[in-house]
């Protein structure tokens, strides 16, 4: 059964000319590793914020972990995951890692309810998992792009997400760091929670079956499973064809 | 309720009217700045003003009028951004511009008509003229923000860190937004006797600004910011009596000056040039 199904979806911005997604159908299953490719303003972002419901659809159907994203878009929102592209937090910002880091939790936790010890761990653990223990007490303001962005990865991580969306999760990373969270990633899809990458870096993509959706102008121009070795040349053919 | 430290009535309740709204003011100033939310205390004082001067224009009174208008303005802040699509920021700054002209308006027609005297009292406040009632007011008002600010800690602190990444949380963002925009359209109303809807300004940005000089966290930031205005309003208010000058610009010139010094000497702001 699929986690993500969405049937012939739309979402248009106010005043825009033209739908930014078109007719697009996409069926996720738990535990699949789906990369998401295509050239600039294909509508890559627009299709994560329209799974989490921060985009409106306009028209066709989409279930999200069970829940109709069109009645129920907050309760999907504490149930994925979502790494956004552009952050940018100034070094005033009066917010630790680890604070940080427990916001992810918030929304689960609901309103007028305090952490409880179970959140603390689960901070605990995304902190130790993605290896930032040393940056806990430091306000995120004071870090580096990097550290921000592995601290953005740590917020959702202790979400406990059912479903994992980055969009450009490595852009501020080195190599090493890339190659880190993508075996983090594929641990947590080895476990059942479907991960759902925008990005136009493909290094380090994890020795998996990736289940390669590539965009352009709205709709999906291909959708298919494939080794990591293949995702690049297919996005590279892809977008020469359109 | 400071009648047992200080004997005369009209230094007691001022005392008290500046006490209660620099707890309320103070707190909530934090939340709006570090949203870059700073026109929403103007906007919302503007609000207050305009609806106070509609209250003495039409006879009925005015801090219950520039509650109600302020409420109004607050109730079409968040669905004016999000149905035009518009920054909150330009969304106050036309809110703004409509309160102001509505309040000048009426202040220069009251003027004409030749009850200009009580119009200005609404510009510059008149913190010797306070019943008991304005001052309980203004303690319920301090109450609630305090609630408020323990019952929503978490999502607060969510929505002064970023929006959008609350947003994708899970947070009911619109939720504690429309909440905080209520709560500061009562306390503005509620203060509007003290400093006026000139001045009120300042006491929701610069204590704000003058704790982030220094806090490294929001919890000390909460603390910090309504101890600030409460101490500097409290100096004002004495050095207003004893030294017969107007107590409300004292207090924000005070504040402003407190502000200056807290640029110069922030530790946050130092380098360290040392090597290791």
């Amino acid at each position: 059964m699929s986690i993500i199904e969405l049937n012939e979806i739309y979402t248009a911005y106010e005043g825009g000319d033209k739908p930014v997604i078109r007719d697009l159908s996409l069926s996720v299953k738990p535990g699949e590793y789906v990369v998401i490719g295509g050239p600039n303003s294909a509508g890559k972002t627009t299709l994560l914020e329209s799974i989490n419901g921060l985009i409106r659809i306009t028209h066709g159907s989409a279930t999200v972990c069970g829940l109709d994203l069109r009645r129920s878009g907050n309760e999907v929102r504490r149930r994925v995951g979502y790494v956004i592209q552009n952050f940018y937090f100034d070094p005033f910002t009066p917010f630790t890692v680890e604070e940080v880091v427990m916001m992810g939790r918030y929304g689960r936790m609901g309103l007028l309810k305090r952490p409880s010890r179970s959140d603390f761990e689960a901070v605990d653990k995304a902190i130790r998992l993605v290896g930032i223990e040393e940056l806990a007490e430091k306000t995120i303001g004071t870090l580096s792009g990097g550290q921000q962005q592995k601290t953005m990865i740590a917020h959702n991580i202790a979400k406990e997400p059912e479903v994992m969306m980055l969009d450009e999760p490595f852009s501020n990373l080195d190599f090493n760091a890339r190659e880190y969270l993508q075996g983090i990633f594929k641990n947590m899809a080895g476990n059942g929670t479907p991960i759902l990458m925008v990005s136009h870096a493909f290094d380090g993509l994890p020795e998996t079956r990736i289940h390669l959706v590539v965009m352009n102008r709205g709709r999906i121009t291909y959708d298919n499973v494939c080794d990591a070795d293949e995702v690049e040349p297919i996005i590279r053919d892809e977008c020469a064809v359109v | 309720m400071f009648g047992f430290l200080i004997e005369n009535n009209v230094v007691c309740h001022a005392v008290e009217a500046m006490v209660f709204a620099s707890i309320a003011c103070g707190i909530l100033g934090v939340i709006i700045s570090r949203m870059s939310l700073s026109s929403l205390g103007f906007t919302m004082s503007h609000a207050a003003f305009a609806g106070a001067a509609i209250g003495m224009f039409l006879g009925i009174g005015s801090q219950m009028a520039a509650i109600f208008f302020s409420a109004f303005v607050a109730a079409l802040i968040g669905p004016v951004s999000d149905k035009a699509k518009m920054a909150a920021d330009a969304t106050l700054g036309v809110l703004f511009a409509m309160s102001m002209a509505v309040a000048i308006f009426l202040v220069s027609y009251m003027q004409y008509m030749g009850r200009g005297l009580t119009a200005t009292n609404l510009l510059f406040g008149n913190v010797i003229s306070l019943y008991r009632e304005d001052i309980y007011a203004l303690a319920a008002v301090s109450a609630l923000t305090v609630i408020f600010v323990l019952a929503f800690f978490k999502e607060i602190s969510a929505l002064m860190f970023n929006m959008k990444i609350a947003e994708a949380s899970g947070v009911r963002v619109k939720l504690v937004y429309y909440i905080l925009l209520f709560i500061v359209a009562i306390s503005v109303s509620l203060s509007l006797n003290i400093v006026g809807g000139l001045l009120i300004f300042v006491l929701l940005v610069t204590p704000a600004s003058i704790a982030s000089q220094f806090c490294f966290n929001v919890r000390s930031m909460f603390v910090a910011a309504p101890m600030i205005a409460l101490s500097v309003s409290a100096l004002g208010v004495w050095a207003g009596f004893k030294f017969t000058l107007p107590i409300a610009p004292l207090v924000a010139l005070l504040l402003t000056f407190v502000f200056a010094i807290s640029v110069i000497l922030s530790f946050k702001r130092r380098i360290n040039y040392k090597k290791y």
